[in-house]
């Protein structure tokens, strides 16, 4: 690392080298510290978790009884020892919760007054986040099991919903219309997803193993379908042909450039994908625990070189390298399965939920100070009982001068 | 490639040598590129030519080389070249869609052409094999294909379905197929249920990888029981733990 530095500071790297290998060297010592806890708040398990895109400092997650919490997740009391607080929470008592449990949370994209949440109930609720109450509320034919927000489009408002019925509904949060619906898939879709790239691209994962790309602007069907042998046909059995897995489809999450798709499926493999031409790029990742029935919600990380995919696997989570397959670590400390993970990209920080109730941050090892050699031994009692981060001690000269 | 500038991943690779016990076949130590032929080759010597008689050619499944070499990407495009070059042929076994098998070309035609010496379909086969097996990577075929791109007739298909080289996929198309291989997949089957079931039967339902291979094998179990072991931990049906006594292998289901 120090190697870096003296790099960036002669100007020989680009400043970005840097900020990459930290950003790695971060991912790569994820564990769990004893200073940083989630509040538990959820009964049952936890579904779903969503951190706000803005400025990463809320956290959402949906849980199996319905309940909804939004977590501070920001340390501003300037001790090591923090536990995310949770500031609102939408309980049983409340007359708007939802009645079944609650599949996925996401805030609204552009900042953190909005959020939506989808549940087995068959509705699917917008909440005002100030008051807690749903300011429009969808009604559905079957269970709602995955909607996806476009995180970067300007031109639309459009909520992608996927439920137990083929057909992939689009709500208009302007209008509040859902006339728009996308036919092509023959059993129920688990999950849906919009490329972080072009605000019009929607992929979507379903139960009848196959894996569709749409443009939303386009009246016919899907651009393309994904084929796992890339179009050599002789490799599978005649049914498989054309499917994404030989399984259910159950996961989807694009990298965040977006030039990349991963889909996980029930026949415990997960493929990374091409997202403009829809080839496989045969990347072996090895077996890929998977037995869920719904979504899952897995994530990749952002600035890193290489990237890391964080999985659910079981009772813990798998960390792979993107590009190469390499299973890097497990992360255990689950009690029981691992429904959803998300990476807070500013922090290099991995915060998961399952089946346990529990929330569980994963956080970099910190670096330890170096000990240094006082000659006064009140010195050190005295740095010690302060112990404040040095990021919010000053140079400036005291008030006493 | 030389490169002006190390990759950032490239630091973060720091690898130690591990005097662990030792492992056969080209095993990949970070530096070395990974010999996929020698490794095939290391693998075939493990496979029982006398229990079928030495009608088979030897027969090694793709995923036994993921327990060899680390990289499983690597191995396919390894495996895929080899394919492409014509050296090395893959088959669909049947059981498993995701298991295929790898004989080496050369010795697939020796063994198919000695196994019809005599019969009435040699000279269909012998055409198969020089037309087909030598030009096309394909693991199926399909009726069109074969009617159109290689000129065989239904009665020339009929009889290479009946030698054992086709074996139906589904109606209008069929599958590369090893001839008499019927016996080495129901061995199979068999010796890889009973190694998991001796993984299972042990105490907490796990083995170190070196007393497995050492373990006397029951009736049930005809391969070697190495070519078992590189079996169960490739396809990952057991879990590969490095211990500081060597692997351990744990069995997978909870």
């Amino acid at each position: 690392m120090l190697g870096f530095l003296s790099a960036r500071q002669a100007g020989v790297d680009d400043p970005l080298r840097l900020r990459r290998a930290e950003s790695t060297r971060r991912v790569l010592s994820l564990k769990l510290n004893p200073d940083r806890d989630v509040d538990r708040i959820h009964g049952n398990g936890i579904n779903t978790i969503d951190i706000d895109a803005i400025e990463g400092r809320y956290m959402l997650s949906g849980g199996a009884d319905g309940v909804i919490v939004i977590y501070d997740l920001e340390n501003h009391s300037g001790k090591q020892q923090y536990t995310c607080r949770p500031v609102r929470t939408v309980g049983r008592s409340s007359r708007h919760v939802h009645k079944f449990s609650v599949e996925t949370v996401q805030w609204y994209p552009y900042d953190t007054g909005m959020f939506v949440s989808s549940s087995f109930d068959k509705t699917m609720k917008v909440w005002d986040t100030e008051t807690l109450k749903p300011a429009e509320a969808f009604e559905f034919e079957g269970n709602v099991y995955s909607h996806h927000l476009s995180p970067i489009a300007r031109k639309h408002s459009l909520i992608a919903v996927g439920t137990k019925n083929p057909k992939i509904q689009l709500c208009d949060l302007k209008s509040g219309s859902r006339i728009h619906v996308l036919q092509g898939h023959r059993a129920e879709v688990l999950a849906v997803r919009w490329s972080p790239r072009y605000e019009n691209i929607l992929a979507t994962a379903s139960a009848d193993s196959k894996v569709n790309i749409w443009d939303v602007r386009r009246a016919s069907g899907s651009l393309f379908t994904l084929d796992q042998h890339n179009g050599e046909k002789s490799k599978a059995s005649s049914q498989a042909e054309n499917t994404a897995h030989n399984g259910r489809v159950n996961g989807l999450c694009f990298t965040s450039d977006g030039l990349y798709l991963l889909t996980t499926g029930t026949d415990d493999r997960m493929r990374l994908w091409n997202s403009a031409t829809g080839a496989n790029t045969l990347v072996n990742y090895g077996k890929v625990c998977n037995e869920s029935r719904k979504r899952l919600q897995f994530s990749v990380s952002h600035g890193c070189s290489p990237e890391f995919v964080f999985v659910p696997c079981g009772s813990s989570v798998a960390v792979y390298a993107l590009h190469t397959g390499e299973l890097i670590t497990m992360l255990r400390g689950h009690y029981n399965n691992v429904d959803c993970c998300e990476f807070h990209p500013d922090y290099q920080e991995l915060y998961s939920g399952g089946k346990d109730g529990n929330l569980l941050a994963w956080v970099p090892v910190v670096r330890t100070a170096d000990v240094e050699e006082e000659p006064n031994g009140e010195n050190k009692v005295a740095a010690s009982l302060s112990a404040v981060n040095p990021a919010f001690q000053d140079n400036w000269s005291s008030d006493e001068d | 490639m030389n490169r002006k500038r190390a990759l950032v991943s490239d630091a973060f690779k720091a690898k130690k040598r591990r005097n662990d016990t030792e492992r056969f076949g080209a095993g990949d130590d970070g530096g070395e590129p990974a010999d996929m032929k020698s490794t095939l080759e290391n693998l075939m010597t493990l496979f029982p030519r006398k229990l079928f008689n030495d009608a088979l050619p030897p027969i090694v499944l793709k995923h036994q080389l993921y327990s060899v070499h680390n990289d499983k990407t690597l191995v396919d495009k390894e495996v895929n070249k080899l394919q492409e070059s014509g050296e090395l042929l893959m088959f669909q076994l049947g059981f498993d869609s995701e298991a295929f098998g790898l004989v080496f070309a050369s010795d697939y035609k020796t063994k198919v052409l000695a196994g019809e010496e005599g019969k009435a379909t040699q000279a269909t086969v012998e055409k198969f094999l020089e037309k087909v097996v030598s030009s096309c990577t394909d693991l199926s075929f399909s009726k069109d294909k074969m009617l159109r791109e290689f000129l065989f007739t239904d009665s020339e298909i009929t009889q290479l379905v009946k030698s054992g080289v086709l074996t139906v996929r589904d109606a209008g198309s069929w599958w590369l197929s090893i001839p008499n291989s019927g016996k080495f997949t129901k061995y199979f089957i068999q010796g890889r249920k009973a190694v998991l079931g001796m993984v299972k039967k042990s105490k907490y339902n796990e083995v170190l990888r070196v007393d497995l291979e050492e373990r006397r094998t029951t009736s049930h179990v005809k391969f070697p029981m190495k070519y078992h072991v590189h079996d169960i931990v490739g396809a990952e049906l057991v879990e590969s733990i490095p211990t500081t006594s060597g692997t351990l292998l744990r069995s997978a289901d909870s």
